[in-house]
């Protein structure tokens, strides 16, 4: 039922790995096996928070070691719905550390030899040991093989004990969920006779329904019933009702009857007999379980007893902090009395001598506080939340060492992390994108189509004005563009860009102004469809010779569906290059609804078209960066939740104002106070 | 009459102290022990790396599993810096530094570009025609990069490795060399044109400023410059930059080195004989 298990260390190096078909193992050593899309698109993408992963048909669960940074998955289909993968992966981990530890120890630090310094030492160490991967390992098998069949089969008894309640054959087991397997066994038992008499009833019932043998009922309700067990033993279920033990019925009791000395004690549920209390233990009650002791108040001199006062106390996140602060401060000092229990000491003394472990107790107060910074730097909140959950889940268990902090590790993960997502898978650079497609080689008969990029966003984040940026930048590198005005609902939208190719017309490159024929307008007007306008465009820049045509869309609001609909039809009839969403800067948690919304409206309602796959957004333009001045979060917000770069940054009206985003400046600029 | 006694004028300010001359010349030679000392060992770590890069899935973590433990492990795509120590066959040792490829990750190799004695490009030869994009930007930010090496520090060498040419299909079925010169011959094209391709768009370009503050680098890169006789079209002979070599290479994933001699299997002979004349 598993597909593939692996082991392996975060550097890459498989340690250990199992597939259980031929496919998946042909699939797992190729390129495009779930793990590596597993790696390529979550965890170097930073998005470890969520639970599961999916791909092409195949979920994926896997967990951390991280003082050994080793990872464990497991890869099965998806259509599976198996409840044991989470227990199995927190065996397996515990299982495997305990029993090659050492040997784990020296790989890793084989792996970071550059940090050891030691050459004369590691090369005596690395003669030393053989290295034999195979044979370090091979008890491994056998124990992996008894854990899952061991987990296999627990979850096979408790998918039959949830089968019996439900009633056949109509309701498919509920196969999701947790399984009690507490209360399963002993309910199993006590049904069997109910499972009996209602499949026979049904079976009665629907030969006199159908008037037919009752043969073709039972083969169905056998043949659904292995169907949706789903489990290796498909037949065995009808084999195992028939050995249930039978209860014998009672006779049922009638009111009309006086009750009987036991029935009445049966059925007194009065409290007489103290020891019918529950909990109740020859008298002593738990007291101090209801009163705190330290939140009693006091008693006045006149005896009246007052409530304690309400103290506005600290926020939790400032007096953790604190504490962190004090720890940090003393850390070379003698420890002062005031953090002075030995739990301080000892977190201290562990650190210095490099063996400090960092738990999630430990952990859990500096990420609170570096996710109260990150939102004051106007990063989503649930940006912010999953950022700083991701970096605690890759901390927990890691060895600090030396001298530095809980926080200064936690600060160092999450500059690490933002940096790695911000900075851009695909590239970014527009003028070779062009130049590629420009230069790229013809069919004889076809004209060369220009390269289109589209703007997209919600209203009033200045599409037009840095459309018109872009279009400026394009013309002084030797371009030839054609804007398109298909924003035809806003009154004065084609006018703008009028005004605005005016103006780039008299800018010229370098000033000259002989570069009217750089840049044109092609417009139609208000109220007609803006996709056809697209598309007339664009066959107009290939009949004359444009290189690139911008294409200008009205601002909509992301959970309009027709007008997200109507967009999605211009994509898809025209299939632009790249398609650029627009936001401001000023955006707080608005930017992660605006996002998804737009992509995902754009990816479906666009891959019902005649283009196949669906298109998403292609890159971010940030806009208004100048009103905002070190409170850069959005930016990681947008880039977190598209994993799409940001292409251009607008810094101003003016046509210069155009930039490109730096990732060290924003990094710094989030993390600084 | 009685003369005042004579009080010194100027008292001394520190009282003279008698340094025996052995104490002296020994505390110089100690100092100097240490001096120097100091200055080896830095010299000893320094300039000993060789920094492996590359797209992804070009064969870099396995390389470095052959060449260092012996046997090539499997692996999938690395998420963080593997480092090793392999000696070579003159009692000489260096450290294999093998970087993750992928986009957002691949900025560490420029970390350890003080360290190293060498850099390595690995490219898969058997899809580099179809990526070739992608490729040539990842080895334009490490030919840009070795181009903006302060001259205070030493260039390191630079060596494409066309890697997996054992899945190229050659013409003629006969031995190794053939498939890895293959491998050769057409990584080398697909990436001069692509990298040719580059400095064309970028040589005419108005580049963009980055933000941040005045007097920042621009955000284009240079580093393709050629000066030769095809009038500046980019090669890899005649790049400025220094002299680029290549190899061909092969490592079969679950195969050992028996050969205890070697630091590498057949297919990675080249490699093995380039690493030991390093200087």
């Amino acid at each position: 039922m598993l597909d593939h298990c692996s082991i392996f260390h975060k550097g890459g190096l498989v340690l250990w790995s199992r597939s259980f078909t031929p496919a998946a193992s042909q699939l797992a050593t190729s390129t495009a096996s779930p793990v590596n899309s597993l790696i390529r698109d979550a965890l170097i993408e930073g998005r470890t928070a969520d639970e599961k992963y999916e791909k092409d048909g195949y979920a994926v669960k896997w967990t951390f070691v991280n003082d050994l940074e080793l990872i464990f998955v497991v890869a099965y289909q998806r259509i599976l719905q198996l409840t044991y993968v989470d227990d199995l992966l927190a065996a397996l981990k515990t299982l495997f550390v305990k029993l090659f530890e050492p040997f784990l120890a020296t790989f890793v630090a084989s792996l970071h030899a550059v940090n050891s310094k030691a050459v004369a030492v590691s090369n005596a160490a690395s003669e030393a040991t053989s290295w034999n991967f195979a044979k370090a390992f091979e008890g491994w098998d056998a124990v992996f093989d008894k854990l899952l069949r061991g987990l296999e089969e627990k979850a096979a008894v408790d998918r039959k004990s949830r089968l019996r309640p439900s009633t056949r054959p109509a309701i498919e087991s509920p196969s999701t969920g947790s399984s009690d397997v507490d209360t399963a066994p002993t309910e199993s038992s006590a049904i069997a006779i109910d499972e009996q008499q209602i499949s026979r009833n049904v079976q009665a019932l629907k030969n006199r329904l159908r008037g037919r043998g009752g043969r073709h009922g039972a083969k169905a309700m056998a043949r659904t019933d292995s169907g949706s067990g789903r489990d290796s033993h498909p037949g065995s279920d009808s084999d195992t009702t028939v050995k249930r033990k039978t209860k014998g019925k009672t006779l049922r009791k009638w009111g009309d009857e006086a009750p009987t000395e036991s029935d009445m004690a049966s059925l007194d549920f009065s409290y007489d007999k103290l020891s019918d209390v529950e909990g109740y233990q020859g008298g002593s009650l738990d007291v101090q379980a209801l009163v705190d002791e330290a939140s009693l108040g006091t008693r006045t001199k006149d005896g009246l007893y007052e409530v304690k006062d309400w103290e506005f106390g600290k926020n939790a996140s400032e007096t953790d902090a604190a504490i962190s602060e004090a720890l940090s401060s003393t850390k070379t000092a003698q420890p002062a009395a005031a953090s002075g229990s030995l739990g301080a000491l000892g977190s201290i003394f562990a650190r210095l001598t490099g063996s400090k472990v960092l738990t999630e107790d430990d952990l859990k107060p500096v990420l609170e506080a570096m996710k109260q910074h990150l939102m004051k730097k106007n990063v989503a909140k649930d940006i912010a939340e999953k950022v700083c959950e991701g970096v605690g889940e890759s901390l927990v268990g890691k060895k600090v060492g030396g001298f530095q902090t809980t926080n200064a590790a936690v600060r160092q993960a999450l500059s690490n992390s933002i940096t790695r997502i911000l900075t851009p898978k695909t590239s970014t650079d527009l003028l070779l994108s062009i130049r590629t497609k420009l230069s790229s080689p013809l069919a004889s008969t076809q004209q060369r189509m220009p390269y289109s990029i589209t703007f997209v966003g919600v209203n009033g984040v200045g599409k037009s004005t840095n459309l018109s940026k872009v279009c400026f930048w394009l013309i002084q590198n030797g371009f030839r563009v054609l804007i398109a005005a298909c924003d035809t609902f806003r009154s004065g939208a084609v006018e703008q860009l009028r005004v605005h190719v005016r103006n780039l017309g008299m800018l010229g490159v370098n000033g000259a102004g002989d570069s009217k024929g750089r840049v044109e307008l092609y417009e139609r007007g208000y109220g007609k469809d803006a996709a056809g306008i697209a598309k007339e465009a664009i066959a107009y820049g290939r009949d004359n010779d444009f290189d690139v045509v911008l294409i200008d869309t009205a601002g909509r609001m992301q959970d309009n569906e027709p007008l997200m609909r109507a967009l999605a039809k211009l994509v898809s009839v025209n299939n632009p290059d790249k398609i650029l969403f627009v936001g401001e800067a000023l955006v707080g948690n608005e930017a992660v609804d605006q996002l998804t919304k737009f992509d995902r409206a754009l990816r479906d309602f666009s891959s019902s078209g005649a283009v196949g796959k669906g298109r998403g957004i292609d890159g971010m333009l940030v806009t208004k960066w100048d009103t905002v001045d070190d409170k850069v979060g959005a930016a990681l917000s947008m880039t977190y939740v598209t994993g799409q770069p940001i292409v251009f940054v607008g810094t101003g009206q003016t046509y210069t104002d155009l930039r490109q985003l730096r990732v060290a400046n924003v990094v710094q600029a989030i993390l600084s106070d | 009459m009685e003369q005042p006694a004579a009080t010194p004028e100027v008292v001394a300010a520190v009282a003279p102290v008698s340094i025996s001359p052995q104490l002296l010349v020994a505390s110089l030679v100690v100092a100097l022990l240490l001096i120097g000392f100091w200055f080896r060992r830095n010299s000893s770590v320094r300039g000993n790396a060789i920094v492996f890069v590359g797209p992804p899935d070009a064969g870099k973590t396995a390389l470095l599993s052959t060449l260092a433990y012996k046997q090539t492990l499997p692996s999938h795509t690395s998420l963080q810096t593997n480092t090793s120590v392999l000696s070579l066959s003159n009692k000489k040792s260096v450290f294999l530094v093998d970087i993750p490829g992928h986009p957002r990750i691949r900025d560490q190799f420029l970390d350890h570009l003080p360290d190293a004695k060498a850099v390595v490009f690995v490219v898969d030869a058997s899809t580099v025609s179809r990526n070739g994009a992608a490729v040539a930007e990842h080895l334009h930010k490490v030919l840009h990069a070795l181009t903006t090496i302060p001259p205070s520090q030493s260039t390191p060498t630079l060596l494409v490795l066309a890697h997996k040419s054992d899945l190229l299909k050659t013409g003629a079925a006969s031995a190794a060399a053939s498939a890895d010169q293959l491998a050769i011959n057409r990584a080398k094209s697909v990436l001069e044109r692509e990298l040719d391709k580059r400095r064309a768009s970028q040589s005419g370009a108005v580049g963009m400023e980055g933000l941040g503050a005045e007097g920042e680098e621009t955000s284009e890169m240079g580093g393709l410059e050629c000066s030769g006789p095809s009038g500046g079209v980019f090669k890899f002979a005649e790049w400025e930059g220094g002299e680029i070599e290549f190899l061909g290479t092969s490592v079969r994933i679950g195969g050992g080195v028996e050969d205890e001699k070697s630091s590498g299997g057949p297919g990675l002979s080249a490699l093995s004989q380039w690493l030991e004349d390093l200087p």
